[in-house]
């Protein structure tokens, strides 16, 4: 496999055209997907939910007053029409807990997977690409991040450094997240170097760079998107988690928060009347998860060129 | 190729085969060694980055006591392993010989107890939790998936699918907060708390062992109900692959049994689960902290937790060394686990 990158050609004039793609783009990406969530009902049902989501967690906020109004004379009230969802051990609106939080879980969430996937992608094509010394160090690397369990790790870093907000919060969860994904990307881009549609390209003269962003990356680019979703619901629990444990402050509410409150402080789990208060986090956690779940299958028709419809 | 290839007790591909074998173990033994040291490097470091260092935070607290200070700088390295005004690097070999010496400090917040102490008796309650629950879960999701696969044209099969799908996407701390809300404090019918009756002395009795077992019900059940459906999943997947292939066709062709080529199936189907056991180990120890916490249950996971309320520093590295460690030495057994099952692996020919 060495002689294969050794024999580079380097006296080849790179051809101004480009050479044909296995991935040939008959129409635009949107109006594939358009197709494919026609045609299916389910992942059109989890798209809308991602969708519901997202404009919960970007609009929400926006509905309700920063602090949220208490009653604390209606504590655990059932569900009814002025609280959908009941209240909490104050008297505040579930609903509105649910909605105000909703914002950092998934933001941080999204920028987990979106770090976890940046990390394991760029890690693995490296790695399969250009083997070597480089490709045995950053395995080895992935190994040790594989190897040494999250969450306690997650706790331990939480006492130098106190990666409460969002941003941290996902570049936390990806640092610790990619190593499976950079194997995995690594073992389909030993099989994917030695295709012929590679080799051509090589011969042609690209560049590696060029190669590795053109020619491999598209063909990975459905299995990508797949963990980053999966990476996604991943960090939810785990964001959701660290709070519930209380080892970050609470700057903002969110889900963990939540849980947090109804399992230490509030005596929420001595009342049969807490249910809808304790449940309402584990629904739209579930819900996330649904969401992705349904979406996963449709994703792959979208990007995978090899079942596209033609 | 298998056939002449085991030439009996004394052939030579025999011997090579043993000999790889155990070359193979040794090297993941001295991977296994290199991964603890950059552990404990690791941890290391993180505590010299606290807030506040903890470290010297405490030498100057016993000199403002009126101690002399080489007395409470022989206090502080008893504590931590390694003398505070010292250069990093000879801390560093400090702390590393003392390691070797599984000599982990004094804990702060029990005070004057050796980490090891504190260590050695929260580590088989975690032990326990863990191992018996990742087996439990195996073994139910192992049987849930063959009875998915093999029925999975009824309602049964298909329900059950659907069941480990959902379950899947149940977080585990979840499904442990939900069995303390309705089966320990709503109605009390399982004790949380402790890890035994505190009426009861610990011993080797069944009376006492079964207050053990009985303790352990809920947390077991969490990683239970929580693992059930990867294991499931993970199971009808290689069951509904096993059947597809060409041997399985020829020994139906042939008139084999049903019950002889079920066993054929599941050998088979078998195989690529114990590949996932090392990254369930994994994560079973981490998960250990939340079942723990919220269980109240006195493991690895809760002394972490509460030594991080309390400042306790060296508790905590030793408790970070100790989950860690332990999930190295369980992914280096699952995977000789693997190798001694898979004949393709153990004789090396492929």
């Amino acid at each position: 496999m060495e002689a294969i990158v050794a024999e580079e050609p380097q006296n080849i004039s790179t051809p101004e055209a480009g050479a044909p793609s296995p991935v040939r783009r008959h129409a635009s990406i949107w109006g594939v997907a358009r197709d494919v969530l026609l045609h299916r009902p389910t992942g059109m049902l989890g798209f809308l939910l991602l969708v519901v989501f997202g404009l919960m967690a970007l609009f929400g906020p926006m509905l309700y007053p920063e602090h949220l109004a208490t009653d604390p004379f209606n504590a655990f009230a059932a569900p009814s029409w002025s609280h959908p969802l009941g209240t909490d051990f104050d008297g505040t609106d579930t609903l509105a807990l649910i909605v105000t939080g909703s914002r950092y879980v998934l933001l941080s969430a999204f920028l987990a997977g979106f770090f976890t996937a940046a990390f394991g992608s760029v890690t693995g094509l490296t790695a399969g690409y250009f083997l070597g010394l480089g490709d045995s160090l950053l395995m080895k690397v992935a190994d040790f991040v594989l190897t040494i369990p999250a969450f306690p790790l997650l706790v331990v870093l939480s006492t130098i450094w106190k990666f409460g907000d969002p941003v941290s919060m996902g570049l936390v969860l990806g640092i610790i997240g990619w190593g499976a994904l950079a194997r995995a990307i690594r073992a389909q881009v030993l099989s994917l170097r030695e295709r012929t549609f590679i080799e051509a390209a090589r011969g042609l003269g690209f560049s590696s760079f060029h190669i590795i962003t053109r020619e491999i990356l598209p063909n990975l680019g459905s299995y990508i998107a797949m963990k980053f979703l999966l990476a996604v619901t991943g960090a939810m629990y785990a964001s959701v988690g660290l709070f519930f444990l209380g080892v970050l402050p609470f700057k903002v509410n969110n889900w963990g928060v939540m849980l947090n409150f109804a399992f230490t402080q509030s005596g929420a789990m001595y009342t049969p009347k807490a249910l809808p208060y304790l449940l309402s986090p584990l629904c739209a956690i579930l819900l996330v998860t649904l969401g992705v779940v349904l979406f996963l299958d449709a994703v792959d028709e979208i990007l995978n060129p090899r079942l596209r419809r033609r | 190729m298998g056939y002449n290839a085991r030439r009996g007790p004394t052939g030579s591909l025999e011997v090579a085969a043993v000999r790889g074998f155990l070359f193979r173990v040794a090297r993941r033994l001295v991977a296994a060694l290199v991964m603890i040291w950059a552990v404990a490097t690791f941890t290391f470091f993180l505590i010299r980055l606290m807030p506040g260092d903890p470290v010297l935070a405490k030498m100057v607290e016993l000199e403002q006591t009126g101690m002399p200070e080489e007395q409470a700088k022989a206090q502080v390295s008893s504590m931590y392993g390694f003398i505070p005004h010292d250069p990093l690097p000879v801390q560093y070999v400090h702390y590393l010989w003392q390691l070797c010496h599984f000599d982990l400090g004094v804990s702060i917040a029990y005070s004057g107890q050796p980490v090891t102490t504190i260590i050695w008796s929260a580590l088989p309650y975690t032990l326990g939790l863990v191992l018996t629950g990742i087996i439990v879960t195996f073994i139910f999701g192992v049987i849930g998936g063959v009875f998915a696969a093999i029925k999975r044209d009824s309602w049964i099969g298909g329900s059950l699918s659907i069941v480990g799908s959902i379950l899947h996407g149940v977080p585990q701390f979840m499904v442990a907060v939900l069995l303390v809300y309705f089966l320990a404090a709503l109605h009390p019918i399982f004790p949380i708390g402790a890890p035994y009756d505190i009426t009861i002395s610990p011993g080797l009795n069944l009376h006492f062992l079964s207050n053990v077992a009985w303790h352990a019900v809920l947390p077991i059940a969490a990683f239970v109900i929580s693992g059930f459906g990867f294991w499931a999943l993970a199971m009808k997947g290689s069951v509904v692959t096993t059947l597809g292939d060409d041997f399985i066709l020829a020994s139906e062709l042939r008139g084999i049994k049903p019950s002889i080529r079920f066993r054929y199936i599941a050998r088979n189907a078998f195989l690529p689960l114990f590949t996932y056991l090392a990254i369930a180990i994994g994560y079973s120890f981490g998960g250990a902290i939340f079942i723990e916490k919220i269980f109240d249950y006195p493991g690895l996971g809760n002394l972490l937790n509460n030594s991080l309320a309390s400042y306790d520093y060296p508790v905590m590295q030793a408790a970070f060394l100790m989950i860690t460690v332990a999930v190295i030495i369980s992914n280096i057994v699952a995977e000789v686990l693997y190798t001694f099952i898979d004949p393709r692996i153990r004789t090396g020919i492929s």
